[in-house]
C-alpha cells in the first residue's frame, strides 16, 4: 500500500521535471530565428508572413510556448532536414529500435561484467585479479569512448579479421539470403521471426564491437561501485554469522552478500543510462549504426536544430523514467528505504 | 663571564620560544607530515600527480616543444599539404595527417586547447555552482526548493546530449563547447555545496559567528562556503579530466574547431577518415594508425591524470582513514 502511494508520489514529482525539461529545449528553439527552418529564398513577403501565421511565430513567447507544447504532445515535433523533410517523430521512430537494441545488449554486458569482475575484486582484495580489475576499471573512466572503438576495430578487424567493421548486417550476405523482414526493427528478433538464421548470426556479430565499446565505460562504474558495496556488506556481522555456521564460501558470497550488495548497484546501472545514451551517439557514429545517435550527428552537420532538439527531448523522456523505475526497483529491493 | 651568563639566558630565551613556535605549528606539520604519508603510500595518487605535471610541462613549454611556423595563430597545426607521412618521415615525429598536418606539434598544442577548456568550465561551473548551491542550503525554503528544482531539471538531461542541442543552437566553435559544457556542469557542483552547507551550517563555529552578530552574508561566505570547498577539490579535479573527454567527444562529432586545429579530439577525427586506407610512402604501405592513436593516447592520458589524482586526493582529505 505505501510502495502504491510512493509510486504514485514519484509520478507527480515527474511533471515539474519533464515541464522544466521542456522550457530547456523551447527555450532553445527560440535562440536564433526558429522560422529560418521553414523559410526559404525563393518565399515572397507574404508567404514569409504566411509562414510566421501558420506557426505563431508572431506571437509572444508565453503563448509560443504553449502551442510548441501542444504540437509536442500531438506528436507534431516540426520536420526534419536530415532525412529529406520527414517528420522528426517519424525519423525517430525508424531509428529507435536500432539504438534501443544496442543499448539493452551494452546494459547486458555492462551488468554481467560489472557485478563479476566487481564481486572477484572484492573477496580477493589486493591480489593481482583485484590491482587488474582497477586497471580496466580506470581505463574504462579515461579512454574516450571513440579511441577505444578505434582501437578495437583496429585490433579485430585490420588486424586479425575476426568482426565485421560497422554496420547492422552485411549487405552482400543480406542480398544472398533474400533478406528479411523487419516487423519489430530489432534485427535479433526479426532474423529469427523470419527463420533466416546465418543473418541472425551475422546480426550478432556485427553488435559485438559496438556493444563492448559502449558497454567499456559503464563495466568500470558498475565494478567500482560493486566492488565497494561488495566490501561494506563482507565486513557484516550476518556474514560472519553465515561463515560460522559452516556454510561453504561460495554460498556466503553468492547467496547472502551478492544480494545485499547489490541494492546500491542498481541505482548505478540507472544513472549510468544516460551516460550509454550519451555514448551511443558517439558509437552509432563510429560504427555507422543507423541509430537515433548517428541521425543526430547527421543533424549536428546538417545544422538542423530541429531534429537535435527533438532527439535531446526524447532522450531526456527516457532518462527520466529509467530513474523512476530504478528509484521504484531501489525501494522495492531495499525494505529500509523511507518510502516518504 | 658576564657573556657566558648572556649567551646562555639568549639561550633559553630563545629555545622557549622556538618550543613555543613548535608546539604551536606542531598540529600543522603532524597533519602535513600525515598527507605526505598518504601521498606516498598512494603510489597511483603519485602517478596521477606526474602525468597531470608533465601534461602542464607540454602545456606551458609548447613554444619551445614545437615551435609555431604562424606566430599569429599559434593553434593551428602546419601543414604541407602533402598525402600524410607516417612517423620519423622527413622529420615529422610523430607522422602527418589529413592535408599534411604536423601531428607532433597537434599533440603539443593540443595540451593547451584541453587545459583552456577544462579549467574554464570547471572554474566557472565552480563558481556557479558555489553561489546557487550556497545560497540554497543556506537560506533554505523557496530559495531551496526552486533552485534545487532547476538543478533537478538540467540533471535529468544526459549531460552530453544536452550540450549537444546547445552547440547545435549556438553554433559550432570551441567557445560554444565550453559554454554548453559549463551549463550542463553547475548543477552537480550545486547539489555537492547545498549538501555541505546544509551540514556546516550547524555547526558551533558558525553559531559563534551568528551570536556575535555577524551579517548573513558573511556568515556564509567567511564561515561556510570556505570550510564547504573540500569535496569540491576532489569533484573538481576529477572533472577537469571529464570534461576533456565530454569536449573532446562533441569535438569529434563535429561541434568543434575546424580540422587543422590542434584540438585532440579533431584530431581523432580527422585520422579516421583514413582508418581503413593505405598510406604509400617512399614505396612502402602503411596502415595509418599514427593519426589517431598519438592524440587519442594524450586524451587517455589526460583524463587518467586527473583521474588518479583526484582518487588520491580524496583518500587524503577522507577523515575516515585516518583511523
Amino acid at each position: 500500500m505505501r510502495m502504491r502511494t510512493f509510486v504514485i508520489r514519484r509520478l507527480l514529482l515527474l511533471i515539474p521535471v519533464l515541464i522544466g525539461v521542456t522550457l530547456i529545449v523551447f527555450a532553445l528553439t527560440r535562440v536564433g530565428n526558429p522560422a529560418a527552418a521553414y523559410i526559404t529564398e525563393k518565399m515572397s513577403e507574404t508567404q514569409i508572413e504566411m509562414v510566421y501565421e501558420k506557426y505563431h511565430f508572431n506571437e509572444p513567447t508565453y503563448v509560443q510556448y504553449f502551442y510548441w507544447l501542444n504540437g509536442l504532445v500531438n506528436l507534431d515535433w516540426g520536420i526534419s532536414k536530415t532525412d529529406g523533410s520527414k517528420p522528426v517523430i517519424e525519423s525517430m521512430a525508424t531509428y529507435f529500435p536500432a539504438t534501443f537494441e544496442l543499448t539493452m545488449v551494452s546494459i547486458a554486458i555492462a551488468v554481467f561484467v560489472g557485478i563479476s569482475l566487481g564481486t572477484v575484486s572484492a573477496v580477493r582484495r589486493d591480489k593481482p585479479i583485484d590491482h587488474a580489475t582497477r586497471i580496466i576499471a580506470l581505463s574504462g573512466v579515461s579512454l574516450p569512448i571513440f579511441v577505444l572503438a578505434l582501437i578495437l576495430q583496429f585490433i579485430f578487424y585490420s588486424q586479425l579479421h575476426w568482426l565485421p567493421l560497422e554496420g547492422r548486417y552485411d549487405v552482400s550476405l543480406y542480398l544472398e539470403s533474400g533478406g528479411f523482414t523487419k516487423f519489430t526493427g530489432f534485427y535479433v528478433i526479426d532474423t529469427i521471426l523470419s527463420g533466416k538464421f546465418t543473418m541472425f548470426g551475422d546480426v550478432l556479430f556485427h553488435m559485438i564491437l559496438p556493444a563492448v565499446t559502449l558497454a567499456f565505460g559503464t563495466i568500470a562504474i558498475i565494478t567500482r561501485i560493486m566492488r565497494s558495496s561488495m566490501l561494506e556488506v563482507l565486513n557484516l556481522d550476518y556474514i560472519r554469522t553465515a561463515k560460522a555456521k559452516g556454510l561453504p564460501n561460495k554460498a556466503v558470497i553468492n547467496k547472502h552478500a551478492r544480494k545485499n550488495a547489490l541494492i546500491p548497484t542498481t541505482t548505478v546501472v540507472g544513472l549510468s543510462f544516460g551516460g550509454l545514451l550519451g555514448g551511443a551517439v558517439l558509437t552509432e557514429t563510429i560504427f555507422s549504426w543507423p541509430g537515433l545517435g548517428r541521425w543526430s550527428t547527421r543533424a549536428v552537420l546538417a545544422n538542423d536544430a530541429n531534429s537535435i532538439l527533438g532527439f535531446t527531448l526524447l532522450t531526456a523522456f527516457v532518462y527520466v523514467i529509467a530513474n523512476l523505475v530504478v528509484d521504484v526497483l531501489y525501494a522495492y529491493l531495499d525494505p529500509r528505504v523511507r518510502l516518504g | 663571564m658576564p657573556n657566558d651568563s648572556t649567551v646562555a639566558k639568549n639561550d633559553i630565551l630563545q629555545t622557549s620560544a622556538i618550543s613555543q613556535f613548535k608546539k604551536s605549528i606542531a598540529p600543522r606539520i603532524r597533519e602535513i607530515r600525515f598527507s605526505m604519508f598518504l601521498a606516498r603510500k598512494s603510489l597511483l595518487a603519485m602517478i596521477g600527480l606526474a602525468i597531470v605535471v608533465i601534461i602542464v610541462g607540454i602545456a606551458l613549454l609548447a613554444p619551445i616543444l614545437a615551435p609555431p611556423a604562424n606566430n599569429a595563430d599559434p593553434m593551428q597545426m602546419p601543414r604541407d599539404f602533402h598525402t600524410p607521412k607516417p612517423p620519423g618521415a622527413e622529420g615529422y615525429l610523430m607522422g602527418t595527417g589529413k592535408l599534411g598536418t604536423d601531428i607532433y606539434y597537434g599533440v603539443i598544442w593540443g595540451a593547451r586547447t584541453s587545459i583552456y577548456v577544462a579549467m574554464f568550465v570547471v572554474l566557472t561551473a565552480a563558481f556557479i555552482g558555489i553561489i546557487f548551491g550556497a545560497m540554497a542550503g543556506f537560506y533554505g525554503g523557496m530559495i531551496d526548493e526552486v533552485l534545487m528544482r532547476i538543478t533537478d531539471v538540467f540533471l535529468s538531461v544526459p549531460g552530453l546530449i544536452l550540450a549537444m542541442a546547445v552547440c547545435a543552437v549556438l553554433g559550432r566553435n570551441l567557445e560554444n563547447i565550453m559554454l554548453s559544457l559549463t551549463l550542463v556542469w553547475w548543477p552537480s557542483y550545486a547539489r555537492l555545496i547545498r549538501g555541505q552547507v546544509l551540514s556546516i551550517r550547524e555547526s558551533v563555529y558558525v553559531e559563534a559567528a551568528r551570536a556575535v552578530g555577524s551579517k548573513k552574508t558573511r556568515v556564509l561566505f567567511r564561515h561556510i562556503v570556505p570550510n564547504s570547498l573540500a569535496p569540491m577539490l576532489v569533484n573538481t579535479t576529477m572533472d577537469i579530466g571529464v570534461v576533456v573527454l565530454v569536449a573532446a567527444g562533441l569535438s569529434y562529432i563535429g561541434f568543434g574547431p575546424p580540422s587543422g586545429t590542434a584540438e585532440w579530439g579533431k584530431m581523432v577525427a580527422d585520422g579516421q577518415q583514413y582508418f581503413t586506407g593505405t598510406i604509400f610512402y617512399e614505396g612502402a604501405a602503411y596502415n595509418p594508425w599514427w593519426m589517431w592513436v598519438f592524440p587519442g593516447t594524450m586524451i587517455f592520458f589526460f583524463v587518467m591524470g586527473f583521474n588518479l589524482l583526484g582518487d588520491g586526493l580524496r583518500d587524503i582529505l577522507d577523515p575516515r582513514l585516518r583511523r
